[in-house]
């Protein structure tokens, strides 16, 4: 009888870690999260740094008055990825660019179809297909005025069961003709793991 | 002997389904929290007043945080907004919290693309967060604060 008890507390509990998380399950989740899983470099990370970059660049007195009255030509610079993470900083710069578009106050150059670009004109002027009138010539794309260009690095320090990563993401806006640095900003991340005694 | 048997297996199931409850209520957090809009106006004489507004829909994050000033400018044509928020308890608390932007008619600009951002505070801290509008067309925001999930 006393085992008869023990099997059927031993179900109880296993029925209840089954019933309360431990089936697999498969759901749509919040694209705007701010849920850390690791120390990693995520997604919310990526957002952080979009919006403060972008928020810091619009409001920044010259800019505000630069953009008053027209809206600049600007190229992105690849990011130079200093962790050790493998990540993909073009991603975090098509945010950020997305966001300066949007806000209606720059304009981009994208130097990354630029294959494409050219075999699509090598067609309207050489193919023989397009109407001349209508055929896009050479030598015509505006350059751009200034240069974003980023870094991001990181800081990564563990002790015992702790892993602390801080990350540093900075960006410049480069004025082409003169070289000076017309903005510059950085936004700072800590995340912070703590093994538990349980955890895997 | 076989009916007490079943009974077992009735109060054995009954007890799965208590502490699975248990589990489960412990594993999430709610998400309901606070919001605060704001809403910039003119008048005929060209002076900016702000509307604000701040509702709690969760009691207990009602007693963790309070709202205590919502300010906002224009940088150019694009608002910016500041709220400044202070910490009820003595230990320290994370936070999450996003803004939303809405144009003169109520629509709201790039409808579900905020994200949500950490916040800490440490015991009876006052911080400030800010925001800046997606583009010109922002007129009023929405602050929602809420416990992480």
């Amino acid at each position: 009888m006393k085992i008869e008890m023990k099997v059927l507390l031993t179900a109880a509990v296993i029925g209840a870690f089954s019933l309360s998380g431990c089936a697999s399950t498969m759901q749509y989740g919040d694209a705007g999260s701010a849920k850390p899983l690791t120390t990693e470099f995520g997604s919310s990370d990526l957002q952080q740094i979009a919006e403060a970059m972008v928020d810091s660049m619009i409001t920044f007195p010259p800019m505000v008055e630069m953009t008053a009255s027209r809206r600049p030509v600007v190229s992105v610079d690849k990011v130079k990825n200093k962790t050790m993470q493998h990540i993909d900083t073009e991603s975090v710069t098509d945010s950020i660019r997305t966001r300066l578009i949007r806000s209606g106050k720059f304009r981009f150059i994208d130097r990354t179809t630029d294959a494409q670009t050219i075999e699509e004109l090598k067609t309207q002027q050489d193919s023989g297909l397009v109407d001349k009138k209508t055929a896009v010539d050479f030598g015509q794309q505006i350059g751009a005025e200034f240069l974003l260009t980023s870094n991001l690095s990181e800081i990564k320090q563990k002790a015992g069961s702790t892993t602390d990563v801080y990350y540093k993401f900075t960006m410049s806006l480069k004025n082409l003709k003169t070289g000076i640095l017309e903005w510059s900003d950085e936004k700072e991340i800590r995340k912070v793991f703590k093994r538990g005694t349980f955890g895997g | 002997m076989k009916q007490k048997l079943s009974r077992n297996v009735i109060v054995a199931g009954m007890a799965a389904v208590a502490i699975a409850a248990l589990l489960g209520l412990a594993g999430c957090s709610t998400t309901a929290g606070v919001e605060a809009t704001g809403k910039t106006t003119w008048d005929e004489q060209g002076a900016r007043s702000l509307e604000k507004n701040v509702v709690f829909n969760n009691s207990g994050l009602k007693g963790d945080i309070q709202i205590v000033d919502i300010k906002s400018a224009m940088a150019g044509d694009v608002m910016r907004t500041q709220a400044t928020l202070r910490s009820k308890d003595k230990d320290t608390l994370p936070f999450q919290y996003r803004f939303e932007w809405y144009d003169g008619s109520g629509l709201e600009i790039n409808s579900g693309a905020g994200s949500w951002k950490p916040l800490i505070l440490y015991g009876r801290e006052a911080k400030t967060i800010q925001a800046v509008a997606p583009d010109s067309r922002a007129r009023e925001f929405k602050l929602k604060i809420r416990e992480p999930d």
